[in-house]
């Protein structure tokens, strides 16, 4: 796998010539052997018309393409090439990705492998206008962006990041601050539980929690700042 | 689980991290360090400003720095001093008859052996001898070797290394479509035309964040709740008194003012 974790806030990518793969822009902290970034107007994989739907949809976070050119051996330059990623201080999670898909805000991701694909999902989608609440209370929006294929993507979190796993017999509730992504097949439900303590402004502070229930992992930060 | 561990005196690592944020130094003499990064001390310690009287020989022999006199002050005396600087990580760094070349507002405090200098590259010193010293950085440091290309703000520092030179990425700035960017904007940057370049043999110091530590204003009290004094009221170092003309103002740092 491409990523290597060097501490909690950094990771190192291998790049071999040929390859490619998208980062936050700005996000490079160092580099060995002949890399190339270019901003990437696109704000990621797909044509212009994915390009529209990011813009529509909110989720085009400012990406990079870094990538080796092919055909450096006889020049001299050095075959694979790393490259360091960090940003702002954030923690830094590595999710090695085998065909699923991952359900991430856009603004949350690191680098990712050139190999995934990169899509938009409307928060209508799952769960109606619940949904859309749901993508409102989280910070989410009401897109989310999506990740499937085989490869890794690194993710950002406001302190470490937790995986919780989901199984059929034991959903998870997740307070949708400290909600960072998750991936496999999920659905997920905004439970309130509001009541007149809350009306009176007695609350416990908990009244909505995300209910993730089915197949896979969620993934939570350590805290319940948003990046 | 175990609970909060409670130091003493004794207990505290001499020389050592107390945690990632936190460096005790076992003090039996002096050393220098910048202000306001002492946050406790055991036992008998003073603080003297840089450029008073007493400590004239020892500041000549390790202290080169006019430019950051005002910043620093000379701890002296007996005990255990705990050191930090505003949660960033904070790591100490033997010399041994080497060289290291720091961000001025990383380095926190020294030995008297070894000598700091300012660096020739604005915005950096260079610590030159054999002793310990201790930094801080926006996360945990990660030592690379060069060849590397490094973000200029994720740099730290680096030692024994003979050249630190810019790099730009010209395949991007140049031909149409890069005069295209840089005039219309369109196309946007992608933040990494510019780096630093390190070759040859040596070690280059990289923190694992590209938001700098950035530099206090030393002297001043914070303006907050709980700190006894007029806070608000103590200007930046440097500018307490009017500057006074041409050579008078090298003599005006000279005394620390």
């Amino acid at each position: 796998m491409p990523f290597t974790a060097l501490n909690s806030r950094m990771v190192e990518a291998t790049i071999a010539p040929g390859q490619r793969m998208f980062s936050q822009r700005g996000a490079m902290l160092a580099y060995r052997g002949e890399v190339r970034f270019t901003p990437n107007v696109q704000g990621g994989q797909g044509g212009v018309g994915s390009m529209i739907g990011r813009r529509i949809a909110g989720e085009a976070t400012p990406l990079m393409t870094v990538e080796v050119p092919q055909g450096l051996d006889d020049q001299g330059g050095t075959p694979t090439a790393t490259v360091m990623f960090g940003h702002g201080g954030h923690h830094v999670h590595v999710v090695d990705l085998t065909g699923e898909t991952l359900y991430v805000e856009a603004d949350r991701l690191l680098a990712f492998d050139g190999s995934l694909s990169q899509g938009t999902m409307f928060m209508g989608s799952q769960g109606g206008v619940m949904g859309m609440v749901r993508g409102q209370v989280t910070g989410q929006g009401l897109f989310t962006t999506t990740l499937q294929g085989h490869g890794s993507v690194a993710v950002m979190a406001h302190g470490g990041v937790i995986e919780l796993p989901i199984t059929p017999q034991r959903p998870v509730h997740v307070d949708p601050q400290a909600y960072v992504a998750h991936r496999g097949e999920v659905r997920n439900r905004l439970s309130a539980a509001l009541g007149w303590r809350e009306m009176i402004g007695r609350g416990s502070g908990e009244a909505f929690q995300l209910e993730l229930s089915g197949q896979g992992t969620v993934y939570v930060q350590a805290s319940e700042e948003k990046l | 689980m175990t609970g909060p561990v409670v130091h003493d005196v004794h207990s505290l690592p001499a020389d050592d991290n107390v945690n990632p944020y936190a460096f005790s130094v076992d003090l039996d003499g002096r050393w220098f360090l910048q202000k306001g990064k002492m946050i406790a001390y055991y036992g008998q310690i003073d603080f003297h400003g840089i450029g008073h009287g007493r400590l004239d020989r020892l500041i000549a022999g390790s202290f080169h720095s006019p430019l950051h006199a005002a910043d620093w002050v000379v701890a002296e005396g007996r005990g255990k001093m705990l050191l930090a600087d505003r949660s960033f990580d904070v790591n100490s760094y033997d010399l041994d008859e080497g060289n290291l070349t720091i961000r001025s507002g990383n380095v926190l405090a020294f030995q008297p052996s070894l000598s700091l200098k300012q660096s020739i590259i604005p915005g950096f010193l260079t610590l030159i001898g054999t002793g310990k010293f201790v930094a801080a950085s926006n996360g945990p440091v990660v030592f690379v070797e060069p060849p590397i290309r490094v973000d200029p703000q994720a740099l730290v520092g680096w030692a024994d290394c003979p050249s630190p030179c810019h790099h730009y990425d010209h395949r991007y700035l140049r031909g149409f479509l890069g005069g295209l960017r840089a005039h219309t904007g369109f196309g946007g940057v992608s933040g990494e035309e510019h780096q630093f370049e390190f070759t040859g043999a040596g070690t280059v110091l990289l923190q694992s964040t590209e938001r700098i530590v950035p530099e206090l204003a030393t002297g001043a009290l914070p303006e907050e709740d709980g700190i006894p004094g007029d806070g608000g009221h103590v200007p930046q170092s440097g500018s307490q008194l009017p500057q006074l003309p041409g050579n008078l103002r090298g003599l005006q740092r000279r005394f620390g003012l």
